[in-house]
């Protein structure tokens, strides 16, 4: 069992509990032992591109000495969000030790950070350490028949610099939706924002922009939609307008676990669907 | 350990020497008799010349304490020819006098009984639960288990109170008992529980059953602030920094209210009231007889003096309720609780030579009884086997590294994790070190005499909390103070409300002061002295000394 | 004898005094900031630092012994509103917390408030609790706080800590642990009078029969 040191972060621990429990059962079945850093804190995601703002900086690098602590030098994120914030800070801070330093006195009541912690995404972790073929090799319910339409969001592509993929061509998830059996349904709003916080004080907006993401995606023969945000499952179910096409959405984690034949926990509606396209596979169980 | 000095290191390697041996001993407990010759030898309620028969008032002859008759017999510190008591400030229901644990549940069940929230008023000394009730460690006693009955639990009371209790009273305490503990456990307060909800209860000082209810060892403190936080939900208003200096009472002879003197300001305050209740608590910052004290800093008997003066009987403040186990080093800690439940969890009361010389759990006045004549030199007529401290101070051990080798390793530290905490701020882990102790003084046993309602005799004044009396006799059992505050607080608080309900307020006076103060000057009460106390005095001697009042 | 900074001005003082006893030893008769005087209320919250140590410390005055050069303000009071609510009315899920004190979301994670705490409580980790939304936990790791306010005053999100773990407690006190079914059948038994006979007995007995049961009882072990 490979262990892979993994940070949660908050909306796993709450609102995204089934992505998680998914995941984990589906790592499980490919190799991959999760193990939860220590006493880790919020990310505190998202914040401005300000860059000498080093409060900021502080929770994620926090993070960052509790993966240095356990004597590792990687750690796993499953939502997009996390993930962005992580590699902004391990960036940021990797790019000037003046800065690093200074965060490191700062918390005179950690170890200091000394960099080189790599944080992956569920994504890349797929990607790179377990592989496409090898991936496709373990799948026991194949999603076919299934077509799948992979929603990045922007954090997982953007910025550049950190993204798990190029942010104009990303391929990976599409690959690895492959590898699970499903059929791709390629949208040209793949890695157009759903519009995350605004949620809160503008959700007319993220209504609007929901609904030509999904439509795009309908439009294009998806019958679910794929991700990997906690924030984007929340704004792609419960901020579709009232009209317009409807379509169920999975976390990655969910539909990973599904065909690996783990607990896949995944909502009604999508599970609905896929049991109802896919052929039963053999001796496989049900949920 | 480097901490202790050399002199009681030597002492300590007694008690890890004599411990394995102690470990499974029992000390019997003390017959009737025992206990009485006890007491007559030691405790400091039976010493000559502590207290003086009330020469003035309702209760004229009865023995109180010279620290307190000091207040009972003294002058008001307003004059009242020189308050205006036609402009009144509050004009309320319920007036609730004192912010800690008896006042708070008066007033929230005053709101229960119908008075409109912005009809009550609670004004207090200090902040909003700065009390005794804040302090209490150990627990709340409540006959709740199957195996125990209210009852059962009237007989440790009234017993423990050398059955001098007043069986009306008693009652009312020991029925109420589970009905209060499941109100605060509606309200969220934080009981030790198993994981199935039961209870975890144990013994005190006296209890034949395990009744204790506790919060680790911050139960009074828990309570506290939950009735705090439930009296901010309802909207009570709270005046802080205002003590009240005077009570008011009316031309029928009702008390009608009070005067309050804001500490900061020092303007006095009239506020009317159709019902008053009396929840000012004890009397720690006396020190009676010079000891050093458990309680918070405004535990200066206010209550009692304003009582007294509208005519309130007062019962049983001969007797003095001193803690066993006062800390009694380091310095800094000096006459601070150590609560009955270190005992409870079984850490036995050693000597200087490691002896186990009385039962854990005797009620707590033979307990402090037995401490302080283990520590009394043998020339006056004590047993001399008391550990010295650099500074003077005496005290026995109190084996506290028992605990977890009984009950696991983490136990001292979960379970009495405010103890733990308050020696490992000076560098003392007691879960491998005895702590020192003595005797501290702690409870007003006794206070102004009350009915099961609360009330007071004096139409409009009621009480609630360790400010009455009739309770707990001539001695109170851990874990009953706590349920005191809240069985006569609720009683005093509906109490209230229902006369409330139909009283009617003449014009207001303070009539009853001045006939209190013609009764003083013709007992030649020397003129200087002043009450109520307020707050004690502890300011540098040298700076007392070239202090003077220029602004 | 040593020296402490009052406010700024210097008092000279015995070694071994508490900060409190060492301002009242220099002439203070005190209002504000004395309560307990045992560690229990939070009254006394005081700031301080060390001659030579750009550290500012945080502590009781009650429970902090007096050091040279010490130099010291006290916080009596802390502005910080509380949430109106009526604790019936709250659900006991997560995002209660969040909805009634949102400003916990502002938290950076720089632990200052642990660095404050006179109780050594992992005050930052109870915030990262609650924001996700663990009440349970929130109340374990803030059971022994005494809500002096010296975490709110320093943190730079400006989260008033010690509202927030009030409700936690409340909430898990009454909702996420298990009423006692002993309890709640104690309370119908007095209510309907299971024990007015026996209570009328004993509250009817004279001195000696009282004082004959009272040691003829039997102490559960």
């Amino acid at each position: 069992m490979k262990r892979i040191p993994y940070f949660p972060g908050c909306a796993m621990k709450d609102q995204a509990r089934d992505y998680e429990r998914a995941a984990q059962a589906a790592l499980a079945a490919l190799g991959c032992e999760l193990v939860e850093l220590p006493r880790w804190n919020c990310c505190g995601t998202v914040y401005s591109l300000a860059n000498d703002d080093l409060m900021r900086h502080v929770g994620p690098v926090r993070n960052l000495i509790r993966v240095q602590d356990m004597g590792e030098d990687r750690v796993l994120t499953l939502c997009a969000m996390c993930y962005g914030t992580l590699r902004r800070s391990a960036r940021f801070v990797a790019a000037d030790p003046e800065r690093l330093s200074r965060i490191n006195a700062f918390m005179s009541d950690e170890h200091d950070y000394r960099g080189g912690v790599e944080v992956l995404h569920l994504l890349g972790l797929l990607r790179d350490v377990v592989g496409y073929e090898n991936l496709a090799s373990k799948v026991v319910r194949p999603l076919t028949g299934v077509r799948a339409a992979p929603y990045y969001g922007c954090t997982l592509v953007r910025p550049r610099e950190v993204g798990v993929d190029n942010p104009d061509q990303p391929e990976v998830f599409e690959r690895v939706l492959s590898a699970l059996g499903a059929e791709v349904a390629e949208f040209p709003y793949k890695v157009e924002c759903c519009g995350a916080y605004l949620t809160v004080g503008a959700p007319a907006i993220v209504a609007g922009r929901v609904r030509d993401i999904v439509a795009s995606a309908a439009a294009n023969g998806a019958d679910l939609i794929v991700t990997s945000c906690p924030l984007c499952q929340f704004n792609l179910e419960a901020r579709r307008p009232g009209i317009g096409p409807r379509l169920p959405v999975a976390y990655l984690g969910q539909l990973l676990a599904w065909a690996l034949g783990a607990d896949a926990c995944l909502p009604p509606e999508a599970e609905a669907l896929i049991q109802g396209t896919t052929p039963a596979a053999a001796g496989a169980q049900q949920r | 350990m480097a901490t202790y000095p050399k002199e009681m290191q030597e002492s300590i390697v007694q008690v890890e020497a004599t411990r394995p041996q102690r470990m499974k001993a029992r000390f019997p407990r003390l017959s009737l008799a025992e206990q009485e010759a006890l007491l007559r030898g030691f405790h400091p309620d039976y010493k000559e010349g502590g207290k003086r028969p009330l020469q003035v008032g309702p209760s004229q002859g009865e023995l109180v304490p010279h620290e307190v008759a000091d207040l009972l017999e003294a002058y008001p510190l307003l004059d009242p020819r020189e308050v205006d008591l036609s402009k009144v400030d509050y004009d309320v229901d319920v007036l609730v006098i004192g912010g800690g644990g008896a006042g708070t549940v008066a007033a929230l069940w005053a709101c229960e009984a119908g008075i409109p929230a912005d009809r009550i008023l609670i004004a207090t000394k200090l902040r909003h639960g700065d009390s005794n009730s804040m302090m209490a460690q150990g627990g709340i006693q409540a006959a709740d288990k199957p195996h125990d009955s209210p009852a059962i639990h009237y007989l440790d009371v009234i017993g423990g109170g050398h059955f001098a209790g007043d069986p009306k009273l008693v009652r009312a305490l020991v029925q109420d008992g589970p009905m209060i503990i499941r109100w605060h456990e509606a309200l969220g307060v934080m009981y030790d529980k198993g994981p199935d909800g039961t209870m975890i209860t144990i013994h005190g000082g006296g209890t034949s059953r395990k009744r204790m209810h506790s919060a680790k060892d911050y139960t009074g403190m828990e309570i506290m602030r939950v009735l705090r936080d439930e009296a901010r939900s309802r909207g009570i208003p709270v005046l802080e920094f205002s003590p009240a200096v005077e009570l008011l009472t009316d031309v029928h002879g009702q008390v009608a209210g009070a005067v309050l003197w804001n500490l900061e300001t020092e303007e006095y305050l009239i506020v009317r009231a159709k019902a008053t209740v009396l929840a000012t608590g004890g009397w720690g910052r006396l020190h009676i007889q010079g000891f050093p004290t458990t309680n918070h800093y405004g535990a200066t008997a206010d209550g009692l003096v304003l009582a007294y003066r509208v005519g309130a009987k007062l019962r049983d403040l001969d007797s003095v309720q001193y803690h066993p186990t006062g800390a009694a080093y380091p310095e800094q800690l000096v006459g601070l609780l150590i609560t009955e439940k270190v005992r409870g969890l079984d850490a036995q009361p050693v000597n200087r030579d490691g002896e186990l010389f009385v039962h854990p759990l005797e009620p707590r006045d033979v307990e402090s009884a037995a401490f302080i004549r283990e520590c009394m030199p043998l020339e006056q007529g004590g047993r001399g086997r008391g550990v010295v401290t650099p500074t003077g101070m005496v005290g026995v051990w109190l084996d506290t590294p028992m605990v977890d080798m009984i009950h696991g390793k983490g136990t001292f530290q979960r379970a009495l994790s405010s103890i733990w905490r308050m020696y490992v701020r000076f560098d003392i882990d007691p879960t491998r070190e005895p702590i020192l102790v003595y005797p501290s003084l702690h409870y007003q046993n006794g206070g102004v005499a009350i009915d099961e309602n609360g009330w007071t005799g004096i139409p409009g004044l009621f009480a609630g909390g360790e400010v009455e009396g009739g309770v707990h006799g001539k001695n109170r059992l851990m874990g009953n103070s706590l349920l005191d505050y809240n069985v006569f607080g609720r009683r005093a608080g509906l109490a209230a409300a229902a006369w409330a309900k139909d009283a009617r307020v003449g014009r207001l006076t303070l009539a009853h002061v001045k006939r209190y103060v013609e009764q003083l000057k013709a007992a030649a009460v020397p003129k200087e002295r002043r009450a109520p106390l307020l707050l004690p005095d502890y300011r540098g001697e040298r700076v007392l000394a070239r202090m003077v009042d220029l602004l | 004898m040593l020296t402490v900074y009052i406010m700024g001005k210097g008092y000279r003082v015995p070694e071994g005094l508490t900060i409190m006893k060492a301002m009242e030893y220099a002439g203070y008769r005190l209002v504000r900031g004395c309560g307990c005087r045992g560690g229990y209320c939070g009254a006394c919250a005081t700031v301080y630092r060390l001659p030579g140590d750009y550290r500012l410390y945080a502590d009781l005055a009650c429970q902090t012994t007096v050091q040279d050069g010490m130099y010291i303000a006290q916080l009596p009071s802390t502005p910080a509103e509380r949430a109106d609510y009526q604790l019936s009315q709250v659900a006991p899920r997560g995002e209660a917390l969040l909805a009634l004190y949102p400003e916990l979301a502002r938290c950076v994670a720089c632990n200052t408030c642990t660095r404050s705490c006179p109780q050594k409580l992992e005050v930052m980790d109870a915030v990262q609790a609650a924001l996700r939304g663990d009440i349970r936990q929130v109340a374990e790791l803030t059971f022994d706080c005494v809500q002096c306010g010296l975490c709110a005053m320093r943190c730079p999100a400006e989260i008033a800590h010690y509202h927030v773990w009030q409700l936690a407690r409340r909430l898990c006190g009454a909702y996420l642990t298990p009423r006692a079914q002993h309890l709640a059948r104690r309370v119908a038994e007095v209510e309907s009078g299971a024990f007015d006979a026996e209570l009328d007995r004993l509250m009817g007995m004279g001195k000696d029969e009282l004082a004959k049961a009272y040691q003829a009882r039997d102490i559960e072990p």
